[in-house]
């Protein structure tokens, strides 16, 4: 299918289908770094996307837009890069595991932060070639894979996205719409000032250029959202500071913008970043090696979206349990047997995923995937769980 | 005339004295103790922040010329009740980046450029802008300063000081600026100082013009000066340094 431009990224419907009253939604969630695991906080996070991007898919033109590409340029993906380059030359990237590619982001984390101008030469290739370093590039191929073992729907990991702006046109457009302060002709660097709304000025490029993971982002999203009626942000908790900044910023463009902080998945009571590593027991690779590969894969993906969206909710509170997990499959699989030859049919599938909207366009995963849970609940129809959870 | 060390000690004495005639009057032996008398007031300042008072500047570009006609507005705009307390805290000014209007609804600025590019909040206990001071950040313009082209500058002709020099005829002075080793930022500071106590005292007033020239140091000047900014150098501590003069009438 061809898509404009301006709205380059995976739409679940084509545009052909779009009438009147089909309303668009843009599903924006922060990306993971391809420098490490994926741990289960990560899982969750991509399982809450999924969920809704496919229940929500029914009822709007949704874009699932998720580039690698765009946030390449942050310092922790190019300073990991040009690390890797410097310390440890050629390693056979093609046949590392992510735990081993992990290991060295750890080290590359212990390491003293790179220059700003040993970070340009990789920052270019980006920008002009598309070019993704061998250890990254295997970081997310494995992730296709775990996608695919999964049934998340893979929004473009391995493909080239550039985001619609470049670095300039991004700060002029912010600056234009009131919301950009540009210091660098006097040594200083931009902010995003949203300080008419009364938030803090916030920092998004150093004054000799180097962008954080805002500024890439409102490259990609600046150019997209006004395309659209309903914008989606999923964010960690601990992001909803700069969150709140782009739901303001992107607001100003047009669309309702939305913000969902899902909770981070303590391990043993503990919510620790991917980047001081101590996730060797729980990556989404042992994770799956642990539930088989010889089991029912409907089991296993219904069983994984129950126990990380109804299970533990959108909070954080909960420690990841093995055992819950299990159980989980476990009343995947009874579902499954209940909603065998059952079909609610077009209407009813479509009611059923609008009662679960609230306020706004996008399907809430949590209210969705818990009803599936309910004593209370009438008729489960197959065609429901294929639709959004298979 | 030469700029010479002795002549730099007897300026920044006399500017020690001119805000705090009450600290004891025994001289300033050298550029050491200058700097731990200002120690002494800062840790005195921390103790007791009574009187202690800061104009607060908000930039959003830092434009030499306007800025430094904007900063004679703000200054001739105060009252003397507000410029006493002022001068008494050595002009003592918080240089934050941001963009005044985003933020004429939420505070009373005490004047704004006209064309929005800074703002400024008339001196103040640090207490009476806590929230504009969490919401920007310091300003940050660490870019060296290069030469310019000599840009000369009118001072705006009203203001509720217009009063004191009613009666003196508007002049034209040279304004020099030494740029060696100064980041943009640095030269916020040093002229602020210079423009404000000239103000205040009269020296600069509605009408004036003002040429802004840059030099790499101030070692001499080709006329007598009317104020001098002198302060320890940043780079030797040890020594005192000229980093702005303004000249007498041309």
């Amino acid at each position: 299918m061809t898509l404009p431009d301006h709205r380059a990224g995976h739409r679940a419907d084509p545009p052909a289908g779009r009438t009147a009253e089909r309303p668009t939604v843009l599903l924006a969630p922060v990306t993971v770094t391809p420098a490490k695991p994926l741990t289960p906080s990560h899982l969750k996070g991509l399982l809450w996307t999924d969920v809704m991007f496919r229940a929500t898919a029914p009822l709007a033109d949704v874009t699932y837009r998720y580039s690698p590409t765009t946030y390449h340029l942050t310092e922790q993906t190019l300073g990991f890069w040009e690390f890797l380059d410097r310390t440890q030359g050629d390693l056979p990237y093609a046949s590392l595991s992510e735990e081993e590619i992990g290991d060295l982001y750890v080290l590359f984390r212990k390491d003293t932060p790179p220059p700003a101008e040993a970070l340009r030469p990789y920052a270019h290739e980006v920008e002009r070639n598309g070019w993704v370093h061998p250890a990254s590039e295997r970081v997310l191929r494995l992730w296709t894979a775990h996608y695919g073992a999964l049934g998340l729907h893979d929004p473009g990991l391995t493909r080239h996205q550039p985001p619609g702006l470049g670095t300039e046109e991004m700060v002029e457009r912010l600056v234009t719409l009131g919301m950009g302060l540009d210091q660098r002709a006097g040594g200083g660097p931009v902010y995003l000032d949203a300080t008419r709304y009364g938030l803090p000025l916030r920092q998004i490029m150093t004054a000799d250029g180097q962008p954080n993971y805002l500024a890439c982002a409102l490259r990609e999203l600046l150019p997209l959202a006004p395309a659209y009626d309903e914008v989606v942000l999923l964010h960690d908790p601990e992001l909803a500071a700069d969150y709140l900044l782009l739901q303001r910023v992107l607001g100003a463009l047009g669309p309702r913008v939305h913000r969902v902080p899902v909770g981070r998945v303590p391990i043993d009571g503990r919510i620790r970043s991917a980047r001081h590593g101590g996730w060797h027991d729980h990556t989404a690779g042992a994770l799956l090696r642990a539930l088989g590969t010889d089991g029912d894969p409907d089991v296993r993906r219904l069983g994984v979206r129950l126990y990380f969206i109804a299970g533990l909710g959108p909070g954080q509170a909960q420690s990841f349990r093995a055992d819950l997990l299990h159980k989980s499959l476990d009343r995947a699989e009874r579902l499954l047997r209940r909603a065998d030859g059952h079909r609610l049919g077009g209407p009813q599938l479509h009611e059923e995923l609008r009662r679960h909207r609230g306020a706004h366009t996008h399907v809430d995963p949590y209210r969705l995937t818990s009803s599936l849970l309910a004593r209370s609940r009438r008729a489960l129809g197959h065609d429901l769980l294929s639709t959004v959870y298979l | 005339m030469t700029l010479s060390p002795e002549l730099l000690l007897t300026v920044a004495t006399e500017r020690l004295r001119a805000a705090r005639p009450d600290l004891p009057a025994a001289g300033l032996s050298g550029p050491r103790s200058l700097l731990a008398v200002k120690d002494e007031i800062r840790s005195a300042a921390g103790a007791a922040p009574a009187g202690q008072v800061s104009a607060v500047a908000v930039v959003q570009e830092a434009d030499l010329p306007s800025w430094t006609r904007e900063t004679c507005a703000f200054v001739l705009s105060l009252t003397p009740e507000q410029t006493d307390a002022w001068r008494r805290s050595f002009t003592r000014t918080l240089y934050l980046a941001g963009r005044p209007d985003n933020l004429r609804e939420r505070f009373a600025f005490t004047h704004v450029a006209p064309d929005a590019t800074a703002a400024w909040a008339a001196p103040a206990p640090d207490a009476a802008t806590t929230g504009l001071r969490r919401l920007l950040r310091t300003y940050s313009g660490r870019r060296p300063l290069t030469a310019w082209h000599p840009t000369t500058v009118e001072v705006p002709g009203t203001g509720a000081r217009a009063g004191t020099s009613a009666g003196r005829r508007p002049v034209h002075r040279d304004l020099y600026l030494a740029t060696a080793q100064l980041t943009v930022a640095d030269a916020l500071v040093h002229l602020g100082h210079l423009l404000a106590e000239s103000v205040i005292d009269g020296t600069i007033g509605p009408g004036d013009r003002l040429t802004l020239r840059s030099v790499p140091r101030l070692t001499a000047l080709p006329a007598p000066y009317a104020a001098l900014r002198v302060d320890t150098d940043q780079h030797h501590p040890d020594r005192l340094r000229a980093y702005a003069a303004l000249t007498q009438e041309n």
